[in-house]
């Protein structure tokens, strides 16, 4: 089986982890909402749509700014850090899977000359 | 964020490091042969499967997915392959994961023997700030089909693993 380093970011996994927060965060693909935007498309209350929206900040996934009265958040456009942390966890994942191939392999080739 | 800001946040090589018990030539053999273990079934940039994912065994060779229809899609070339110690790749996948001829990063894999059944395989993939470049590439690429769902999709399985 194949699994991710304990070492890997783990707040941009488990803050996507939550449907509904992943629901939240596709939502602003699109461009800058508000809480009040998001919360009349949902059914969530505006207290909880912050709420998640905090841990999606937490998590380097979108940021806030405040236009006049408006707090409006957005898809942090540091994107690359998602890349980065996408490309770090893959060749983890590959790196463990080649690993045990390797080893099962070789076993089987010594096992062989026996 | 300033451009430069993303450079020096995010511009420092992805580092992934093992040590794998069988012989150096053997390590460096079996990465070459990377559709007996690269995690196909959920890594691929095709639209249909991968069943093969082939490392030319020769610098300037080709790296590529092949399809159970023989169909193949090329992730970049070999920069140098120097066995049994090292292999340097050219990643031409852009951020809006696909194929670039223009746009390469480079994926060096070294092999260390640290004892006669012993490797260290040290894998850095670097120039990321090659992604920061361009923040409209990096823009576009949350917006894509290919993209952002994908690592959204990536993200989740492996928080659900845990």
């Amino acid at each position: 089986m194949l699994t991710i380093d304990s070492s890997v970011p783990a707040s941009k996994f488990s803050a996507l982890a939550d449907p509904r927060r992943r629901e939240i965060f596709e939502s602003l693909v699109g461009g800058s909402r508000s809480v009040a935007d998001i919360a009349r498309e949902m059914p969530v209350t505006r207290p909880a749509v912050s709420q998640h929206l905090k841990v999606l900040m937490d998590a380097g996934l979108v940021r806030h700014r405040v236009a006049g009265t408006r707090h409006l958040y957005r898809i942090d456009p540091a994107g690359v850090g998602a890349i980065r942390d996408y490309l770090d966890a893959l060749w983890r994942l590959a790196l463990e899977s080649f690993k045990q191939e390797a080893e099962r392999a070789y076993s089987e080739t010594k096992d062989q000359q026996k | 964020m300033t451009p430069s800001k993303i450079l020096t946040t995010h511009s420092s090589p992805v580092v992934a490091e093992s040590v794998v018990n069988v012989p150096q030539a053997f390590a460096f053999e079996t990465f070459t042969k990377q559709g007996t273990w690269w995690p196909m079934a959920t890594h691929h940039i095709g639209e249909q499967p991968a069943v093969d994912v082939v490392v030319e065994p020769k610098s300037g060779g080709r790296w590529y997915e092949k399809a159970a229809d023989g169909t193949e899609c090329l992730w970049g070339d070999v920069l140098i392959y120097d066995p049994f110690a090292r292999l340097v790749l050219g990643w031409h996948l852009n951020a809006k994961w696909e194929f670039d001829p223009e746009f390469v990063t480079e994926v060096e894999v070294t092999f260390t023997a640290v004892g006669p059944e012993t490797t260290r395989v040290k894998i850095e993939h670097r120039d990321m700030e090659k992604y920061g470049a361009d923040e409209e590439a990096v823009n576009r690429a949350l917006r894509s089909e290919q993209g952002w769902p994908g690592m959204l999709k990536m993200y989740t399985e492996q928080a659900s693993r845990k």
